[in-house]
């Protein structure tokens, strides 16, 4: 199954790269679309359907955190898994975008494996219906 | 800390370029040609430091290169500004997780400027750890913030 990707870092050089390590895992990308910022990630999001979206911290107009409570509070975009791509690992920083409501973070430098695996798990556990969902339906 | 600091220098470059450094010795001389690109980061904190490397452009050509799967021929300056600056953000990323550094310590964003040899020279390195990468010379530098 392939998967839309939206990559969100104000380094045109970042972005081309995490789309190179993404060809290069393997991972089965469908459409891809990037923004320099929240702002243009949240514009990205008003035109397509995007399944996963990796983000930088740090940016200039609307930073990683600002983007993720902007996608929290919108109906289509909050189940939209959001991983942060980020130097740091200190719980300082991570912590407080894990309580944001971010999946997960994955720390630079990185390599190619790391990428898909963490984007396989994210996604399976997205598209896998809750247990208690599946009992409640009635087919 | 200058050890703490090799080894993230060691982990990005081989994690990101494929490049394999060489710690050189007192007195190990590799030859280096202008111009230089240095990148450096400021910790902010009670006592803040600065994180930089130096590289020679032929370095930092091959560096962007690698890092973003191009020829060298068609690497840019900005591109390899770039990259020595995103360089230089993940070891200082790296060396605060590392560290286990509190929350007061900040990264700043990652600043770059060209030298010529004449700068290099007027502008020497300080507390320094000196690299051979394909026979290339990479400095690591720390300083007062």
């Amino acid at each position: 199954m392939a998967y839309n990707v939206l990559i969100v870092d104000d380094s045109a050089t970042m972005r081309a790269l995490i789309r190179k390590v993404l060809v290069i895992s393997g991972f089965d990308i469908g459409e891809y679309f990037e923004g320099a910022n929240g702002r243009e990630a949240l514009g990205v999001l008003e035109q397509n359907w995007v399944d996963i979206i990796l983000s930088d911290v740090h940016m200039p107009e609307m930073d990683g955190a600002a983007l993720v409570r902007s996608l929290k509070e919108h109906e289509m975009w909050r189940h939209i898994p959001v991983v942060l791509i980020t130097t740091e690992s200190r719980p300082e920083v991570i912590n407080p975008f894990l309580n944001l409501g971010v999946h997960d973070y994955i720390q630079k430098p990185f390599r190619p494996e790391t990428i898909k695996k963490k984007l396989t798990g994210i996604l399976g556990e997205a598209i896998t219906p809750d247990a208690s969902e599946t009992e409640s339906c009635d087919f | 800390m200058l050890a703490k600091l090799k080894a993230v220098t060691f982990e990005v470059l081989e994690t990101m370029y494929y490049l394999f450094p060489e710690t050189l010795e007192e007195g190990e001389v590799v030859p280096a040609k202008g111009p230089f690109l240095r990148s450096w980061v400021t910790i902010a904190g009670p006592q803040s430091i600065r994180i930089g490397l130096q590289v020679p452009q032929s370095l930092a050509r091959k560096m962007a290169a690698n890092f973003l799967g191009t020829e060298e021929a068609g690497i840019s300056k900005p591109e390899m500004e770039d990259i020595l600056k995103e360089t230089t953000n993940m070891m200082a990323g790296a060396f605060l997780s590392k560290m286990e550094a509190s929350g007061a310590l900040k990264l700043q964003t990652p600043e770059a400027q060209w030298l010529a040899d004449a700068d290099k020279n007027k502008k020497p390195l300080a507390n320094r750890l000196r690299f051979d990468v394909d026979d290339e010379l990479l400095e690591l530098f720390v300083e007062k913030g």
